[in-house]
């Protein structure tokens, strides 16, 4: 197109959206989430061709681009180039950097070990590859395990002490964020910060697009505090124009059982109450809603005389 | 070999014909001399009557490679409808040609020998073949196979490492089969900010004097190391699946490549994109047309030229109005070449900079330049008035003068531009450039300096008046 854009307009590219998340990608999601939390308005643009690619994601405003692979990736360049900040004044405190290390070292690990070895890739296909050609989505998954493992330092030999050390470690920082957060709304100081982005996209992925029989998902449903945690600023934030509640995390259906992966028992007794908690609170908001017809109708000059009904889900 | 009802049916001496070269020579056999009086009694014969002769067998010897049938092919039709000794020496002559065109032998000879007493007129004919390797492999599995490896590099940066295969005779198809296999890369950073990969095998299904046909099946990958693309460019980069056929139709009877001065030439190019099983593939269709005139006008050996290119991008499949096209398949105009040769479709315009002129856009906060994004549909223009210079040793060794004026332009069509798309605006937005200068012809390709002066450009194209080298091949 001919001629200058300089529009203010912010948009944030990532990969596409899958298992009811707004961007998959578990790189890209963090970004989002950020967005969300400092309640900057932005548009959503994907790119689903390049699945190998370090910039993504990357956000825009006219000829303004922050690239992820530039300055430490993009929350941070967005907060160096002063577009956003949620973390002014935070990085002094002596929690924020172990925190963060856990978050972005430990449990960064163990996802990616997840996604790529775990589950051996189950959802990486849906998530990256779906938009590519068959013979190129296949040669570039098998190039990316390859790269991971090597990256993680995996061997035929050291393969199960690895898993066991990456396992560990994420249980001992779901622990260490249970423990840090407690009921609080956030991490730090009752305000969202960078860290809440970086563990809510972690939390998000992990319970909806991992399998169920994924280890790491089951160790992360242990910590229930985290999981009331995720639901409430999924709820408040990223949901904030949807009227209908979502449903609790952990019962999302995962559509994609890993292959061969170590089955688990279901945490059942967990499921039926969680169920039952998802029941009560949509007969409240249901009632909430008949009520508010009631009122306006009745106040708008007129008894309805329709019977509104509803049907209990038991 | 002589005529059965003239002589007994004896053993007749043997008659040598050397072809080495292409050249049709009568040479002596080792054994005869030139006084030899048989010798010149069927020469006396030969130049004062068609002698009579039949073929009885085509003998194929010293070929330890190459399949019998290979040779066969090329030599068996023209030899055995020889029916007249003045037609097997032509014969044997187009039969030598066919298999020097072949390049997969060092030296071909045909020996005419008389047949067996039982069957008298008739004769026999020998060849021999050998293999020999280089950059260019020939030969290797005996079907007059050549392979041939290249690395190439050029002067626009871009590379290709290529291994490639032809096959004079391939199962059914009336015309000889090649194919490519490579790995290119094309550096466009400076113009559109990206970088092209691709990783293919190109099969040439038919290639004759007018038609060829091309199957090209490749990996394609556009990246940007420099993060400084526009936005449409960013929306590109990314892997992608190229699945197409194209189809040259060319006819050239201009009277010379280099400097035509009589003729004319037509060359529609269409491409078809996406025949894959897999929907993800790339889908575009694309079509190019070249039309070229020369007029001799009588003096000074002048000629005027002139020519018309244009061509038409679009992708097709689910949406394909709202899609954007593909940035490699759009036309660029501009560049270091000259628009009287090439007959590749719409791209050069003197005075222009490669790639200098059409639908730009911004690059990221920081750089100054613009990326040049293409066009869905273009159209150039042009006319071309050469003539000899009045120094002689100018003229003696081909150079010459000429004086030129083009007009070319792009436009986007994709994405629903093609609604806000008029004619009145898109002529009124042509570019043009005049210019005159020099044209020297070295060996394969044509060298210009020329001054241009740009008549009419648009915002931010890459042109401006003066003196430009170009080069065409």
């Amino acid at each position: 197109m001919e001629g200058d854009q300089d529009t203010s307009d912010f948009t944030l590219v990532t990969r596409k959206p899958c298992f009811g998340l707004p961007t998959a990608c578990p790189n890209c999601l963090p970004a989002y989430i950020y967005l969300k939390l400092a309640q900057l308005p932005f548009q959503l643009a994907f790119n689903s061709t390049f699945p190998d690619s370090e910039e993504l994601p990357y956000f825009e405003s006219g000829t303004y681009v922050a690239y992820n692979n530039e300055d430490g990736g993009v929350i941070e360049k967005l907060e160096k180039d002063g577009i956003v900040n949620l973390d002014s004044q935070l990085q002094s405190l002596p929690d924020y950097l172990s925190l963060k290390a856990l978050i972005v070292s430990w449990l960064d690990e163990a996802l990616t070990y997840e996604i790529w070895v775990g589950t051996e890739g189950a959802s990486a296909s849906k998530i990256y590859y779906s938009d590519l050609p068959w013979v190129i989505g296949k040669v570039l998954f098998y190039k990316q395990t390859y790269l991971t493992k090597k990256r993680l330092g995996l061997t035929k030999e050291n393969a199960e002490q690895r898993e066991k050390l990456i396992y560990k470690r994420a249980s001992e920082a779901y622990e260490a964020l249970s423990t840090r957060l407690g009921e609080q709304k956030f991490l730090f100081e009752d305000r969202p910060s960078s860290l809440d982005a970086f563990f809510l996209s972690h939390m998000l992925f992990t319970i909806q697009v991992l399998p169920e029989t994924s280890v790491l998902r089951h160790k992360l449903l242990e910590q229930s505090n985290l999981v009331r945690y995720a639901e409430r600023l999924k709820s408040e934030f990223l949901e904030e124009s949807s009227s209908s509640p979502s449903p609790p995390l952990h019962s999302f259906p995962s559509s994609f059982p890993g292959k061969g992966s170590k089955t688990k028992s279901k945490p059942k007794a967990e499921k039926s109450e969680e169920e039952k908690k998802f029941k009560k609170r949509a007969r409240f908001f249901l009632a909430a809603q008949f009520l508010a017809v009631v009122i306006y109708v009745s106040v708008m000059g007129g008894v309805s005389s329709d019977e509104v009904e509803y049907e209990d889900d038991d | 070999m002589a005529n059965p009802t003239e002589n007994p049916p004896n053993r007749e001496p043997k008659y040598e014909l050397d072809i080495d070269e292409g050249e049709l020579e009568e040479a002596e056999d080792e054994d005869d001399t030139a006084s030899n009086p048989r010798t010149e009694s069927l020469f006396r014969r030969m130049r004062s009557a068609p002698v009579p002769v039949r073929v009885h067998d085509v003998i194929v010897k010293g070929n330890e490679k190459t399949k019998d049938h290979i040779i066969e092919a090329e030599v068996e039709a023209v030899i055995r409808e020889a029916n007249t000794l003045q037609e097997l020496l032509e014969a044997s002559r187009v039969a030598n040609s066919n298999l020097r065109a072949l390049d997969i032998f060092d030296s071909v000879n045909i020996t005419l020998d008389s047949g067996p007493p039982e069957l008298p007129g008739t004769t026999n004919v020998a060849k021999s073949s050998s293999v020999e390797a280089s950059l260019k492999y020939k030969n290797i599995f005996g079907y007059g196979d050549i392979w041939d490896g290249s690395m190439v590099y050029g002067l626009d940066s871009s590379a290709e490492v290529g291994l490639g295969m032809y096959l004079p005779r391939f199962k059914a198809l009336p015309t000889p089969f090649s194919s490519r296999l490579y790995l290119s890369t094309q550096d466009w950073l400076k113009f559109s900010s990206y970088e092209e990969r691709s990783l293919g095998l190109s099969l040439g299904l038919l290639s004759s004097k007018y038609h060829e046909l091309v199957y090209t099946v490749a990996w394609r990958s556009l990246i940007d190391p420099s993060r400084l693309a526009s936005e449409s460019i960013r929306r590109q980069l990314g892997h992608s699946l190229l699945s197409a056929l194209k189809y040259t139709f060319k006819y050239d009877q201009r009277d010379s490549y280099l400097r035509p001065t009589s003729g004319y030439a037509f060359s529609s190019t269409s491409q078809v994109g996406g025949l894959a099983p897999d929907s993800r593939s790339l889908r575009f269709f694309k079509q190019e047309i070249d039309l070229r005139c020369a007029v001799p006008l009588g003096f000074y050996a002048a000629a005027l030229n002139f020519g018309v290119s244009g061509g038409v991008t679009f992708p097709w499949g689910s949406g394909y109005k709202n899609r954007a096209s593909s940035v490699p398949e759009r036309f660029f105009l501009g560049g270091n070449s000259s628009p009287v040769c090439s007959l590749s479709g719409p791209s050069a315009l003197w005075g222009f900079s490669t790639r200098g002129l059409g639908p730009n856009e911004a690059r990221r906060r920081g750089d100054v330049e613009r990326d040049f994004v293409g066009g869905d549909a273009a159209v150039t223009a042009f006319a071309d008035l050469s003539f000899d210079l009045p120094v002689r040793w100018l003229r003696e060794r081909g150079v010459h003068g000429h004086v030129f004026a083009c007009a070319g332009n792009t436009a986007k069509l994709t994405e629903n531009e093609f609604r806000n798309f008029s004619g009145p605006k898109f002529l009124e937005t042509f570019r043009t450039s005049v210019g005159a200068g020099i044209v020297l012809p070295v060996s394969l390709f044509r060298m210009e300096i020329n001054y241009c002066h740009i008549v009419k450009k648009q915002e931010h194209d890459r042109a401006k008046s003066g003196f430009f080298l170009t080069f065409s091949a």
